[in-house]
């Protein structure tokens, strides 16, 4: 009777998942991979003021053969990697911490404290970092009352760096968040277990918390790294021309000078680029656990 | 995946809970007061880099100046009766209101739909399903937006708060499934057929099995949902046409001029009611169950 329940059962679920999937599906086909299709579709048309016409790679070779495309894509890598090095740097010492570090009263409010600085709006973030940077903001201003300039330095904003501050603080929780996820789940008592038969603290990090981390630390990098490369409001807040990035080049070449195939080119591009980060970091993180476990 | 809430009968178990005893011969690794030290010192800065700028926000939205310099002129609420009675930035909180308000349900359901769709159940498809579904959450928003800017136009679509509310959907959902299938995926499927042998309807056992167990998972994606929504501004940058959103209004008043009061003071309100509302959900649930087991919970939702 069980068995002839639980075929019942079976054949019923074949029905109900497609049918769970359903709408889901309508959904993202038509408003999410059609637009990806569109932006696939007109990188590869002509494009002038009448419209689109007819089949060309020369918005492709027009990208390639640009310095200023060339630039802004350099640019664009150092202010990304940059400021992934830098989350990392905070947040796998922050997640150690939170994970083993923490009696079980503070991790809960430090984990609260983190999740909060992400549910913030990040345009507010971008505007109070411009009124601590700026030319009358809080660093000149304490950097002349103590002395060390006379002058207030302007290069504080509008720069690269303004841009790699802006971002890396912006990012903080959601590259500390899985590396703690997976640094939860190792069992304290194999880093005691470590410690007992006198492995020194880098031979802990090296040989038990790394190979652990790893797989959070590689999801870290997908969920941050990725929308980095098509960030837009913060260069263009703070980044002036030094801080200038692709994101900001799609956005212009496809609302200010209506150029819709290269801003498409540049578009699409991205979209492979971001998949090659993505299935990279996909495998990695695949192949660590296996081996972790 | 994560460790098991710990139980009540193994007190010192916890490397940050052990307190040094005699029979120990050293102290347990990271305990000595310099590690501490180094410890607190590095939260305190992170706690700074993190919030310090959104209190220098709120401090200058007090001040009695037009401009935002140091050192401060004098105290003023000035600035929020300006920012409360400023017609755009009315109709800015507004629109991102009532976007949020209708997005989040659409998200909740389109995503448990999906989560149950792609967890539950075992048919041909069922991996480009998923596949599908993990799309807008790999894809950077940049293009979710370009591209839909573009697909509308192509479709003659007119751009307005509907569009913006769609394309938050479409970003919103895929979360919301990742939330609730990381919780199914957990759920014990033993409970449910015992459910079934005591004679339960499908219906009785979603009811009082299923759905109890998605609780956490489906409040905890709610806010989430809600405040991508609330948040986001390069989609409904592309998308919104002409329409005013909360943070479309942010950016395009710091495009045209340097720093403004009224933006301080509307951004300094806005940060508390999310903060509250973050804070409030926390405690609620919190109350559910003892803190181990939440600081447990909370680690498996967010991986």
């Amino acid at each position: 009777m069980v068995a002839a329940a639980t075929h019942e059962g079976r054949a019923r679920r074949r029905v109900a998942g497609p049918l769970y999937a359903a709408l889901p599906t309508l959904v993202l086909i038509a408003l999410f991979v059609g637009p990806m299709v569109i932006l696939l579709y007109y990188s590869f048309q002509r494009y002038s003021l009448g419209g689109i016409g007819g089949w060309t790679f020369d918005n492709y070779t027009s990208i390639a053969t640009d310095h200023t495309y060339a630039k802004v894509m350099v640019s664009t890598i150092v202010i990304c990697t940059v400021s992934m090095v830098i989350m990392l740097a905070i947040g796998i010492p922050l997640a150690y911490i939170l994970a083993f570090r923490t009696k079980p009263k503070y991790e809960l409010l430090l984990l609260l404290t983190l999740v909060m600085a992400e549910e913030l709006n990040p345009l507010i973030r971008i505007y109070a970092w411009r009124m601590i940077l700026g030319r009358g903001g809080v660093i000149n201003w304490f950097l002349q009352a103590i002395g060390v300039i006379d002058q207030p330095i302007d290069a504080l904003l509008f720069s690269s760096t303004a841009v790699v501050i802006v971002l890396s603080t912006t990012y903080i929780s959601f590259t500390t968040i899985p590396i703690y996820a997976a640094l939860k789940a190792v069992d304290p008592d194999l880093l005691e277990a470590a410690d007992d038969l006198g492995a020194t603290f880098l031979t802990r990090f090296r040989t038990i918390l790394m190979p652990l981390a790893a797989p959070g630390i590689f999801v870290a990098i997908i969920l941050v790294y990725i929308p980095l490369y098509s960030e837009f409001a913060a260069p263009a807040l703070v980044g002036g021309t030094g801080g200038y990035m692709i994101g900001n080049a799609i956005q212009e070449a496809i609302l200010e000078s209506g150029n819709r195939g290269v801003g498409s080119a540049m578009s699409f591009m991205l979209l492979v680029l971001s998949g090659a980060i993505a299935f990279l970091g996909y495998r990695a993180a695949r192949i660590r656990r296996l081996q972790a476990t | 995946m994560a460790a098991e809430p710990l139980e009540l009968g193994r007190p010192g178990d916890t490397p940050a809970l052990r307190l040094p005893s005699a029979a120990d011969e050293r102290r347990p690794p990271g305990t000595s007061r310099w590690a501490t030290g180094a410890r607190w010192t590095f939260l305190v800065v992170v706690m700074l880099i993190l919030y310090g700028p959104l209190i220098v926000l709120a401090l200058f939205s007090l001040n009695d100046s037009i401009v935002i310099a140091l050192p401060f002129k004098g105290f003023t609420l000035e600035w929020y009766r300006e920012a409360v009675s400023n017609g755009l930035v009315r109709e800015s909180i507004k629109n991102s209101l009532a976007v949020a308000f209708v997005v989040t349900p659409i998200s909740l359901l389109l995503g448990t739909m999906a989560a149950f769709a792609t967890t539950r159940f075992r048919y041909r498809g069922r991996g480009g399903v998923a596949a599908l579904t993990g799309g807008p959450l790999v894809v950077p928003w940049l293009l979710v937006g370009v591209g839909a800017l573009l697909f509308f136009a192509r479709l003659d679509v007119p751009l307005n708060l509907r569009t913006i509310g769609a394309m938050h959907v479409v970003v919103a959902f895929p979360l919301v499934a990742a939330i609730v299938s990381a919780r199914l995926v957990r759920f014990d499927s033993s409970l449910e057929e015992a459910a079934r042998d005591l004679g339960a309807t499908n219906r009785e056992v979603l009811r009082y099995i299923v759905l109890p167990h998605l609780v956490p998972a489906l409040a905890a994606a709610s806010i989430l949902a809600f405040s991508y929504s609330f948040n986001n501004f390069v989609i409904s940058f592309f998308v919104g046409g002409f329409e005013l959103t909360f943070p479309i209004w942010v950016f395009s008043t710091l495009r045209h001029a340097q720093n403004v009061p009224i933006v301080n003071a509307i951004s300094t309100l806005v940060s508390i009611v999310q903060v509250v509302v973050v804070g409030v959900a926390w405690r609620l649930w919190r109350r559910r169950s003892d803190r181990t087991a939440a600081t447990n919970e909370a680690a498996e939702l967010l991986w």
